[in-house]
C-alpha cells in the first residue's frame, strides 16, 4: 500500500501560521481563563504559529507586550478580566505601537464594548464559543 | 388549568402521578381489618336498618331494602365470611355499600365506609392465605397503600357464584306493601357527599372546604337527580365524571375574553382611588383572558391613570402563549376590538395593552413577591388548592391588599365566617369581597 | 419569573451544550422551585446585575464536570484542576451570555457578574432571592449526565 509520503504533494499549503520567510507568526494570548487560553493555543499551533507568552489580565499583558516588542506579531484578548479589563489594556497597547494587530475575543452580550475595541484599534473580534474555523478565519484577516 | 400540563410544569407532583392511578377502590373496614372493592363495582352508599326480613335465607341475608323502589338483597359481609359478629342495636344505622354485580344490585353491610383509595394495579399483590379470615377464592389481591394493608374483595367472585342460588333467596316478588318506606337519613346524604368531596379531589383536584360547600351540595342533589332520572351512576367515577360535575363550577367568561359591559361595570363599580398606579394580581391567570379583559376595562374606565397586572400561572405551557394570545375574529366582542391589531396568527391586543400586564411563570403556593394591590382576581383557582393552602392564601391575600382593596373570588366561591376582614360587596354578579378599611 | 426570561436560558442552554459537547442533548421539564437547592457538587454561578437582578446556577456532579470538560478540551482530564474549573465556569459564561444577549434583543438590560465556582460534597445553595421569587429549574440531559440550570431573576422595581 502506498503511503503519502512517497508521492510527493505539489499543492502542499503553507500553513497560515507560518510567514512567507518560513518563520511562525508570534502571539501573545490574553485571558483570564486557562481554557480559553488552552483552546486558542490549541487552534493556533495546530496551523503553524507559536504562542510566544500568555497573560491573565490586562495589566501582565501589558507588561508582556513592551517586554517582547517587537517580537509579538499579534495578541488576543479577552474583554472581561481582572485588574485590567482588554479594553483599556487594548488602548495602552496601541498607545505604545500604534501597528499592534489585536484581535478581541468576546463573551456574547458586549457589542458595545466590542464596537469600541473596534474605534480603538483593533482588528477584528471573535464571539465565543471559539471554534477551529472561526478563530483562524479572524486572526488571519487580522494579519492582512 | 388543565391536569395534564399542570403535571408537566410539577415534576415532584408528577413522580407520584408517574405511578398511574389505574384502580380506584372504596375502602372500608370489617373486624378490624381494612378492605376494597373495586369503585367500578359500587353504586352507592347509604346508611339504613330495619331492613325487611325473608325466611328462609342464609342467615347472612339480613333483609331485603328498597332502593327507589328497587328490591336488593343486603348481606351481612361479617356473616357470611363468619367473622364474629357484635350484636348491634337495631335501632342503630348499618353502613351499606350498594354494589352492581353483573345485572344484580345488592348491599353489603359493613363497619365503617372510609375513602377512595387510587393505586396503581401493578401494585396488586396477589392474595395470601396469610391473610387469613376470608377465604382467598373471594380475594383478587392485596395491596398497601400509605401504610394500611387493603384486602381487594373480589365482589364478582363472591356474588356470581351462587348467583342461583341467591335467586331463590332474593325475593325478587316480595309484596312493596311490606317493605318499610326506605329510611334515608339525614347521615346517608353526608356520607354520599363524602364521597363526592372524595372523588372530586381525586379526579379533578378539587378540594371541598367552606369556600366551595354551598356549591358542592347544591350540585350534589341536582347531579344525583339528574343521573338516578337517566339511569346513570350517581358516583364520581373517572375524570370525565368529574369534569361534568364541575362543568357548572366555573365563572362566567371563563377562558375567554369578558362579556365587555360586565367587566365595564365591575371596574367602574370599583373605588380605586383618584390617582397613583392601579395594581393588580391576577394568580392562576391560564392563557390570560382574564388578564387582558381586566386590562381593557381599566382602560376604558380609567384611560388617564398607569395601571399593571401581575399575572401569573403554574401551567408553563399556558403562561408561556399568553403574552402573545391570538383570537380569532369571532372570539372578540366589537368593544375590544380598538385595542387590539390582527396579526397572522390572529387579534392580538396591542404593545400598549400587553406592557401593562406581566405574564409570569409562578407558583402561587411559592413566595408571592406582590404587595399594596388594590384588586386580586382570583376565581376559581383556590377550590383547585388544598384547603389549609386556600386559608393560608387568604390570609396572605389580605396582608398584601391595600385597605380597601378588593378580592375577587369565582361565581360560586364565597369566604367562610372566620375571614371577617373583609366584606362582600353586593350587586356586581360576581363574588367581590373589600377589604375592611 | 417573567415569562419572556425563561425560553432565552432554555435556549441558549441546549445551543450552548450541544455545540460545545458536539452531541445531541436533550431538554428535560422545566418547574418551578421554592425550597433550598441541594448543590450536586459542583457549581457555577452568574450573577446578573441591571433592570433585573438575580443569578443563574450551573449544577452538576463533580464526575459529569470532568467528563464535560474532558470532552471541551478534547484530551482526558482526571482530576479537577485549575483547567477543569475554568473549563466548567467558561460553559456558565457561554451559556449566560447567550440567553442575556437574547434578553437583550428583547429590551430588557442588565449586566452579567464573573462566574464564581464552588465545588464540595453535600452543599445547599441559598440565597435571599428566594425570599421574592422562586426559581425555574432548566434540567438538560447529556450522555455526560444531567446538567441542571436553576434560573433566579426579577424585576428591581416591581411596583
Amino acid at each position: 500500500m502506498k503511503t503519502k509520503s512517497d508521492f510527493p504533494n505539489l499543492n502542499e499549503r503553507k500553513p497560515d501560521g507560518v510567514k512567507d520567510d518560513g518563520t511562525p507568526y508570534r502571539v501573545l494570548v490574553v485571558d483570564d481563563s486557562v481554557f480559553v487560553t488552552k483552546q486558542i493555543t490549541q487552534i493556533l499551533a495546530s496551523e503553524g504559529f507559536e504562542v510566544v507568552a500568555t497573560a491573565a489580565d490586562g495589566e501582565e499583558a501589558l507588561n508582556t507586550y513592551k517586554d517582547k516588542y517587537p517580537n509579538i506579531d499579534l495578541v488576543t484578548m479577552d474583554i472581561t478580566m481582572p485588574k485590567m479589563d482588554g479594553v483599556t489594556c487594548l488602548e495602552k497597547i496601541m498607545e505604545f505601537d500604534k501597528n499592534a494587530k489585536v484581535v478581541m475575543i468576546s463573551a456574547l452580550g458586549k457589542q458595545e464594548l466590542v464596537k469600541r475595541s473596534l474605534l480603538l484599534g483593533a482588528k477584528n473580534y471573535i464571539v465565543k464559543p471559539l471554534d477551529r474555523k472561526k478563530v483562524l478565519e479572524r486572526v488571519v484577516t487580522s494579519l492582512e | 388549568m388543565t391536569t395534564e400540563t399542570q403535571i408537566e410544569t410539577q415534576p415532584e407532583k408528577a413522580t407520584i402521578i408517574v405511578k398511574r392511578i389505574d384502580f380506584k377502590m372504596i375502602t372500608f373496614t370489617l373486624a378490624g381489618k381494612d378492605y376494597g372493592v373495586d369503585i367500578m363495582r359500587v353504586k352507592e352508599i347509604r346508611k339504613a336498618n330495619q331492613f325487611t326480613h325473608v325466611p328462609n335465607t342464609p342467615i347472612f341475608v339480613r333483609g331485603v331494602d328498597n332502593l327507589r323502589g328497587e328490591i336488593i338483597p343486603i348481606i351481612d359481609l361479617r356473616m357470611m365470611f363468619n367473622l364474629p359478629a357484635e350484636r348491634r342495636d337495631e335501632t342503630e344505622l348499618e353502613n351499606i355499600i350498594i354494589l352492581r354485580v353483573g345485572e344484580i344490585v345488592l348491599g353489603i353491610i359493613v363497619d365503617t365506609i372510609e375513602k377512595v383509595v387510587g393505586i396503581s394495579k401493578d401494585t396488586i399483590q396477589p392474595p395470601h392465605p396469610i391473610f387469613g379470615d376470608i377465604n382467598v377464592k373471594y380475594i383478587s389481591g392485596v395491596v398497601e397503600n400509605e401504610g394500611r394493608l387493603y384486602i381487594i374483595l373480589d365482589v364478582d367472585r363472591i356474588f356470581t357464584q351462587n348467583k342461583e342460588e341467591r335467586a331463590a333467596q332474593a325475593p325478587q316478588t316480595a309484596p312493596l306493601a311490606e317493605i318499610p318506606a326506605p329510611s334515608i337519613p339525614e347521615a346517608a346524604e353526608e356520607l354520599n357527599l363524602r364521597f363526592f368531596i372524595e372523588t372530586l379531589a381525586t379526579f379533578a383536584g378539587f378540594h371541598v372546604s367552606p369556600l366551595n360547600q354551598d356549591w358542592v351540595r347544591n350540585r350534589a342533589s341536582e347531579w344525583e337527580e339528574k343521573r338516578r332520572s337517566a339511569h346513570q351512576e350517581v358516583q364520581i367515577t373517572s375524570e370525565a365524571d368529574a369534569r361534568e360535575f364541575l362543568s357548572s363550577f366555573y365563572s362566567p367568561d371563563t377562558d375567554r375574553l369578558w362579556d365587555p359591559t360586565s367587566a365595564k361595570n365591575l371596574v367602574s363599580g370599583l373605588d380605586l382611588g383618584q390617582q397613583g398606579q392601579i395594581l393588580v394580581w391576577n394568580p392562576g391567570s391560564g392563557r390570560g383572558t382574564e388578564a387582558y379583559s381586566l386590562a381593557a376595562a381599566l382602560k376604558w374606565v380609567h384611560p388617564a391613570r398607569p395601571y399593571k397586572i401581575w399575572a401569573n400561572d403554574k401551567d408553563l405551557l399556558n403562561i408561556s402563549s399568553a403574552p402573545s394570545l391570538s383570537f380569532a375574529r369571532d372570539q372578540v366582542p366589537e368593544e375590544y376590538l380598538p385595542l387590539m391589531t390582527e396579526t397572522k396568527t390572529g387579534w392580538q391586543f396591542t404593545g400598549e395593552v400587553k406592557s401593562h400586564i406581566l405574564f409570569e411563570f409562578h407558583d402561587i403556593l411559592h413566595l408571592n413577591p406582590y404587595d399594596n394591590l388594590q384588586l386580586i382576581v382570583v376565581r376559581d383557582v383556590l377550590s383547585f388548592l388544598d384547603v389549609n393552602d386556600q386559608n393560608r392564601l387568604i390570609e396572605e391575600f389580605y396582608d398584601k391588599l391595600r385597605p380597601g382593596g378588593y378580592l375577587l373570588l369565582g361565581k360560586n366561591e364565597k369566604l367562610g365566617h372566620d375571614f371577617t376582614g373583609f366584606r362582600e360587596v353586593e350587586g356586581f354578579n360576581q363574588r367581590l369581597y373589600r377589604k375592611k378599611e | 419569573m417573567r415569562v419572556e426570561y425563561i425560553n432565552p436560558f432554555v435556549e441558549a442552554a441546549y445551543n450552548i451544550l450541544r455545540e460545545v459537547l458536539s452531541e445531541e442533548v436533550k431538554r428535560g421539564i422545566l418547574y418551578l422551585k421554592s425550597s433550598t437547592n441541594p448543590v450536586k457538587g459542583v457549581a457555577a454561578i452568574v450573577g446578573l446585575a441591571g433592570e433585573v437582578e438575580g443569578r443563574v446556577l450551573f449544577d452538576m456532579t463533580k464526575s459529569t464536570a470532568l467528563k464535560i470538560a474532558s470532552k471541551m478540551n478534547d484530551e482526558d482530564l482526571l482530576d479537577w484542576d485549575d483547567l477543569a474549573r475554568a473549563t466548567i465556569t467558561e460553559l456558565a459564561n457561554l451559556i449566560t451570555a447567550q440567553a442575556v444577549t437574547k434578553l437583550h434583543d428583547l429590551g430588557f438590560r442588565f449586566d452579567l457578574t464573573p462566574p464564581a465556582l464552588i465545588t464540595g460534597e453535600n452543599m445547599e445553595m441559598y440565597d435571599d432571592y428566594k425570599d421574592e421569587t422562586e426559581t425555574l429549574i432548566v434540567p438538560m440531559e447529556t450522555s455526560f449526565g444531567p446538567v441542571e440550570i436553576n434560573v433566579a431573576i426579577r424585576e428591581r422595581n416591581r411596583n
